[in-house]
Parts: C-alpha cells; structure tokens; sequence
C-alpha cells in the first residue's frame, strides 16, 4: 500500500509542527511563508497590518489570524475579488483555549472556482464578546453565527435574527462550550427536568409562525407578490 | 376502570373476574401497537426487530402506530434530550389508557455515556416506565425478550385494581418523579454543579472571567 508524498508530509507536520502551529497552548505558531498560499500575499497588500499572522498546519492548511474590527471586510473582499472568490462559508465557530485567553472567532472558507480553502480565525476579547455578522455576505452565516451565539455567547452585530438556535430559549445556564461551563450544567437534574417540561413554545412564538401551513402560505404569498411587482 | 366488579367476600376476585382478566388481557398483550420513539442507533435496532429476521408482527405488533392517539405501547429507543422532553411527555399524555412503555437502551433507560449538560438522565424522570431493556444498543432479541417481559406484565394485571389505570390530570406535562428522586438518581455525581474540574475540585488554571449574559 502506498501513500502520495502529500500525505505523508502531512501526516509528518501532526505529529512533530501540527500542534504546535494550531496555537493554543504555544501560541501562534511559526510564520509561514507568504508565497506558500497565492491568497496570502495579495491580502497583505491590501490589508497590510490587519492580517496579523499567516501558519500552516496540519500540512496544507492555512490560517490566517486578523483583526476582529476588519474580519468583515476581508471576508467581504475574500468573496468579491475576481482573483479569490471565496464564494463558500464552510462554518463559523469558536474556540475558547481557557485560562482567561480571548475566544477565537474561526471562519472556513472555501473557492469552488479556485478549489482552495483557507481558514480565518480572530481574537473575541472575553470582556466584549461582539463581532461583526457576515450574515450579509453569506446566507449560510445566519444559522452558524446562531449556534456560535448559542454555545460560546458571542453577540453577532446586525444578525437577522439572533436567538438560541441547539437549546431551548428558556435556556438559562448560559453558554455550554466555554470552557467554564460545568459538563452537567449549572442547574440540579430536578431543575434541568422541571425547566425542560415547563418550556412551551407558544411562550416564545405566536401561532403564526408555529403554523407550518401559514408559513407556507406566506411564502407563497411573498412569492406572487415579488413576481407581479415588476 | 370503572367497573364494579364482583369479588369473593375475601376481597380475592372472583372467578368471573379473573376469567375477564383472562380474556382482556390475552387481547391487549397480542395486539399491542407501539408508538416507536425513535431518537438513536437504538430506533435502527427497532427497525431491524420489526422487519422480516425477526419480525414483529408475530407478537400482534405489525403496526408501527405513528400516531400516539392510536398506540399502547411506547418504545423510547434512543438518547432524550431536554429539548425533546416535552416532545415525549406530551406523546405519552395522548396516549388514551391503557398504555405501557418501553425504555430501550441504556440512554433513554439512565442517560448512558450522555452525563452531560444536555441530556435526560433516564426517561423515568419523564414518564413511567414498564421494561427496561439494557444494552447499547440492545440487538433485536433483547427488544423481543422485553416486549415479552412485557407480555407476562401484562398477564399479572387485573380489572378489580381500580386505581391502575388512573391519570391525574393535573400531572399532565409535569415529572414523573419528584425533584427529590430525580437528585437521588443523579447520584453518585449529586448535585451537577459540584462534581467537574470546573467546580474547583480539580484545577482547570481556568481563570474567572466575565458572567455568562443570562438570554
């Protein structure tokens, strides 16, 4: 059985540089070099000192680490630049790495013209968990930044519509994937029972939107309505 | 039921009672319509019980009722989580009387592997429960081997216990157990925020940080 050389490399850098390129315990990691993904150097160019830091890990993966104030507008570029067309948001998630260090906000992107990923990750300061939604720039964000909100807490600015999206909404135990949050939850099992039985939809949505029928009648309705409109 | 049913002056049931007890319960236990609640890998095992090898429909079960207003039996195959266990005792309170359960599996028979902040620990803590059926998940022949357990349950029962088929309206959409039972069940772990690193016990160098934003 034989591997390609690719593979075997990649499998090389997991066991000796991979982690220590993830960053977390040891940082950063190592600089890569610039010409090493043809994405990278024309972001320099256009972003110069928002584009803090550019690695590799886990063989041919690369992440570059930016400011969180100008992730919006270099996703933005990402997807509209004839040269980059990073036309599709895999995830948005979050790391915490614990200790008191800022949450990573990470973006996966991926160009199905060009076949190339490339992943963005930037600092969520514990004290101000805001960033800036790409909801806007991709559809698919709606739901990711929802379920982020939902597991890490981090507020996404000018979200269509920001609600728990995995627990319930009269979740009250806050935001499961922090790294403070206790495996079994805050509240007793007696608490965690009563609070799952007491939860009834109809205290959070009104019979409009718990009606499937409505619902597709109104999208039928907004339908004919952006048909005859022109 | 609210027949008044002759008995011998011993308080026993009578012979014509028990012959009733015979014969209604020989129908209800080969003619039970299970309502699958199928969360998990254990619903594929169901599945696989209910197709050909070992097929259901010898024990009077070939319809899968998807409808719990026209089942009997409810089999929970599967992990529940908070969020769907308003689902389930919801189900469960549709169900007209008379009705059993099954819990299949060690999820929905204990939480299993799931002891985390998410999960049902046991749907007991739910809605009650006749037959417990262990493993994960339980090969088709240990499904069987409890819906006959179930069988034999059914068997013991008599139409002079009046109170056995009794609902109280007001425990409609509330615990089976009180919150006093579901701690005790939650041991060895007690109460869930005193037992992981996070708690203190174990140092995680996790340092304090901001409150959560309660939503």
């Amino acid at each position: 059985m034989s591997r390609n050389k690719g593979f075997e490399d990649a499998l090389r850098d997991l066991d000796t540089a991979g982690r220590a390129g993830e960053g977390g315990e040891t940082g950063p990691g190592v600089e890569a070099e610039a010409a090493s993904h043809p994405t990278v150097p024309e972001l320099r160019a256009k972003f110069g000192p928002a584009i803090l830091h550019h690695s590799v890990v886990a063989g041919d993966e690369h992440v570059i680490r930016v400011a969180l104030e100008n992730a919006y507008e270099i996703l933005a570029w990402l997807r509209d630049d004839a040269a980059q067309r990073y036309d599709y948001l895999k995830d948005v998630t979050a790391i915490d790495w614990g200790g008191g260090r800022p949450l990573e906000l990470v973006y996966e992107l991926w160009s199905i013209p060009n076949a190339r990923g490339l992943r963005m990750k930037a600092a969520v300061p514990l004290d101000s968990l805001y960033a800036d939604s790409v909801a806007s720039l991709y559809a698919t964000a709606d739901w990711l930044e929802r379920e982020t909100y939902d597991m890490f807490g981090i507020v996404f600015r000018d979200h269509p519509d920001l609600r728990r999206i995995l627990m319930a909404d009269n979740y009250a135990e806050g935001y499961p994937l922090r790294k403070d949050f206790p495996l079994r939850g805050r509240f007793t099992r007696a608490e965690q029972t009563r609070r799952s039985l007491d939860f009834d939809l109809a205290d959070y949505y009104n019979e409009q939107e718990l009606s499937v029928i409505d619902d597709v009648a109104r999208h039928h309705d907004a339908q004919r309505q952006a048909e005859s409109a022109p | 039921m609210g027949l008044n049913l002759p008995t011998v002056p011993s308080g026993e049931p009578s012979f014509l009672t028990t012959r009733l007890d015979f014969v209604v319960n020989w129908a209800r236990r080969n003619s039970l319509w299970p309502m699958p609640f199928g969360t998990a890998c254990c619903a594929i095992e169901m599945m696989a019980t209910a197709a050909t090898k070992y097929d259901l429909a010898r024990f009077g079960m070939e319809r899968m009722s998807f409808s719990p207003r026209q089942a009997d039996l409810l089999i929970c195959a599967g992990r529940v989580a908070y969020k769907m266990a308003p689902v389930l005792r919801k189900i469960w309170d549709q169900m007209p009387q008379p009705k059993w359960s099954i819990s299949m599996g060690a999820c929905a028979s204990s939480g299993g592997v799931f002891d985390v902040y998410s999960m049902v620990q046991g749907i007991d803590t739910i809605i009650p429960v006749d037959v417990y059926v262990p493993g994960c998940p339980p090969r088709p022949e240990g499904l069987i081997y409890g819906i006959l357990m179930l069988h034999e349950k059914i068997k013991g029962e008599t139409l002079s216990n009046v109170g056995l088929r009794e609902e109280d309206p007001d425990r409609v959409g509330r615990p089976n157990l009180p919150a006093g039972v579901v701690e005790e069940l939650a041991l060895p772990f007690g109460n869930s925020t005193q037992q992981n690193q996070v708690s203190g016990l174990v140092n995680t160098r996790a340092l304090a940080r901001p409150s959560d934003r309660q939503p």
